[in-house]
């Protein structure tokens, strides 16, 4: 019997992978509602600053600047994220802020076409009110689309970065396995020692205790953790 | 190979690479060298990622390879399109041929502008009464002073000046336009109801005014800016047309890939069309309202602005007859 058509849709993870030309796999991290709504909030903040403030010395120079003034709110209402999406970062500030960045869902860099497609569109997802189709596009969807974003086949994601979850493993004295380990193994292994410093010394003792019986039954008395981070020194090649 | 020998080995390919992709050294002028030895080093680190991952090597070392070659993978892939040629290119060949290739949604748009525009203005010349069925009051009794009083600008009320007027147009007409594209994402009825809208707008207008008598200043007034605004807001709701075309009748595409497919065609026209509302909104406020220009000399101008912008859809950007294009 075949799978269910939404098998792969009914995933909480909602990371996807792409592949690039290189053969590598690119993960993008689509950015939810919430981030993009304070986001949004930012961008609004500045946009109403920087009209208020060139309002107010526009207001000076009579009717004249009474038109360039509507001239900037049009460009600031319609162009302004399009301004910044195209420069480096492809972020407005706001998102700048809250780290994420507009790409092609093909994980490439935001065209102008498409900038400008899904920027224009926001019109359509602000309806009836408030965003609310855009809210809705977004939150039916495994991968945060609004409807300007499905249009114009782009992506808001976290941005690549950050800090790292796992460092390289604490020293410890480099010590072999008692039995040879699968690749899964060892892998494992090295991943929780590279954990080990940002982990309760309690928490580390706990999963060092799943391991140590059988890598290294006789450190089982002592110091648990250290024996499993000599481990993985062996294991990435200190010997 | 273990992990610390590989790191150790390609560690100073990686280091130079993400310098290089630093932000700051990305403002400095590069040079051609400079250019292929980043993209030498970007396939470097793509291949030791490749290796990293099948070799189960520590996470914290394929995470460092996956920051480098994504970040070198958006500024590799990006796409330098702007610039005076494809601008000129935009203007002689693509935006008119566009027009050309979505003859059917240019045509429904048209009907669905033209039809309200006429049906109204006839009714509303007929009995005036129907454009407060349309248009408030209190905008109604401002186009007596607009259109009629036979002093100051025409088309405003007194105060105003034309940069002010520049700005409103620029604001209100360009934004207007902007959703009734936009409006195309609903089955393309969005742009249906705002073309009819905004054709109810200006027919019940034109029949009042017609009615009170104003036509002599109204006419002259609107004849030059219409042949872009008009054709614009005509070309705005075709391009909502094609997206909402795309959603009912994908194809062999799914919806979602026809919608995208659609919207990359459909952008062209609103590059285009967003040109012609600034002219329009040029024109409107600097020409078409000044009182010291003739009537028939701005009926004349606004006739040649109309046929050039009719041949400039018809004719421009087709290929010339010696030399077919290929495609």
């Amino acid at each position: 019997m075949p799978a269910p058509p939404f098998a792969v849709e009914s995933r909480l993870d909602t990371r996807y992978a792409v592949e690039t030309p290189e053969g590598i796999a690119l993960w993008l991290r689509p950015a939810g509602v919430v981030p993009r709504f304070y986001a949004y909030l930012v961008d609004a903040a500045i946009r109403l600053f920087f009209f208020s403030i060139s309002f107010l010395f526009l207001a000076l120079l009579g009717k004249f600047g009474q038109g360039l003034a509507l001239v900037i709110f049009f460009l600031l209402e319609w162009l302004y994220p399009v301004a910044f999406e195209l420069a480096a970062g492809a972020a407005t500030p706001g998102k700048r802020m809250l780290g994420l960045t507009v790409v092609m869902d093909s994980g490439l860099p935001i065209t102008p076409a498409a900038s400008l497609t899904r920027n224009l569109l926001r019109a359509a997802d602000f309806l009836p009110s408030f965003y609310a189709f855009g809210l809705l596009s977004m939150m039916f969807r495994h991968d945060f689309k609004r409807l300007g974003d499905l249009a114009a086949g782009t992506l808001v994601v976290h941005a690549p970065g950050g800090e790292l979850l796992r460092g390289t493993p604490p020293p410890a004295p480099a010590r072999a396995p008692a039995v040879a380990l699968t690749a899964r193994a060892q892998a494992a292994i090295v991943a929780w020692a590279g954990r080990v410093t940002r982990l309760t010394e309690a928490r580390a003792d706990e999963l060092a205790e799943i391991a140590v019986p059988v890598v290294v039954p006789r450190a089982m008395d002592g110091d648990r953790v250290a024996a499993l981070v000599g481990v993985a020194h062996w294991l990435l090649g200190r010997r | 190979m273990t992990p610390l020998q590989f790191e150790a080995q390609h560690a100073a390919a990686w280091e130079e690479l993400d310098a290089a992709l630093a932000p700051s050294s990305r403002k400095r002028r590069s040079t051609p060298a400079d250019r292929a030895r980043i993209a030498a080093l970007y396939r470097a680190a793509c291949e030791h990622l490749a290796i990293a991952e099948s070799r189960s090597y520590p996470v914290w070392l394929i995470e460092r390879l996956e920051r480098i070659t994504s970040r070198g993978h958006q500024l590799i892939y990006r796409q330098a399109d702007f610039g005076i040629d494809k601008l000129r290119r935009l203007f002689v060949i693509d935006f008119p041929s566009a027009v050309r290739a979505h003859r059917l949604a240019m045509l429904i748009a048209l009907l669905a502008f033209v039809g309200p525009l006429v049906v109204i203005g006839v009714l509303a010349y007929v009995d005036p009464s129907l454009i407060l069925s349309v248009q408030d009051a209190a905008s109604v009794e401002q186009y007596e002073g607009m259109y009629g009083d036979p002093e100051g600008p025409i088309g405003r009320r007194n105060a105003d000046s034309d940069w002010a007027m520049f700005g409103f147009y620029i604001r209100n007409n360009i934004g207007i336009a902007f959703q009734c594209f936009a409006g195309g994402l609903f089955f393309g009825i969005g742009s249906l109801v705002a073309l009819a809208g905004n054709a109810a707008l200006i027919g019940s207008t034109a029949g009042y005014l017609t009615w009170r008598g104003f036509g002599a200043n109204f006419y002259p007034f609107v004849i030059t800016h219409g042949a872009f605004e008009l054709t614009g807001i005509v070309l705005a709701g075709a391009a909502g047309l094609i997206l909402g075309h795309a959603l009912l009748v994908p194809g062999r595409r799914s919806r979602l890939a026809a919608l995208e497919h659609a919207a990359r065609r459909a952008i062209v026209i609103v590059y285009g069309m967003t040109a012609m509302f600034a002219i329009a909104a040029v024109l409107e406020a600097f020409w078409s309202s000044a009182r010291w220009v003739p009537a028939p000399v701005k009926i004349g101008v606004g006739a040649a602005c109309w046929l050039a912008v009719i041949a400039y859809f018809l004719f421009q950007g087709r290929p010339s007859r010696g030399r077919r294009d290929p495609r």
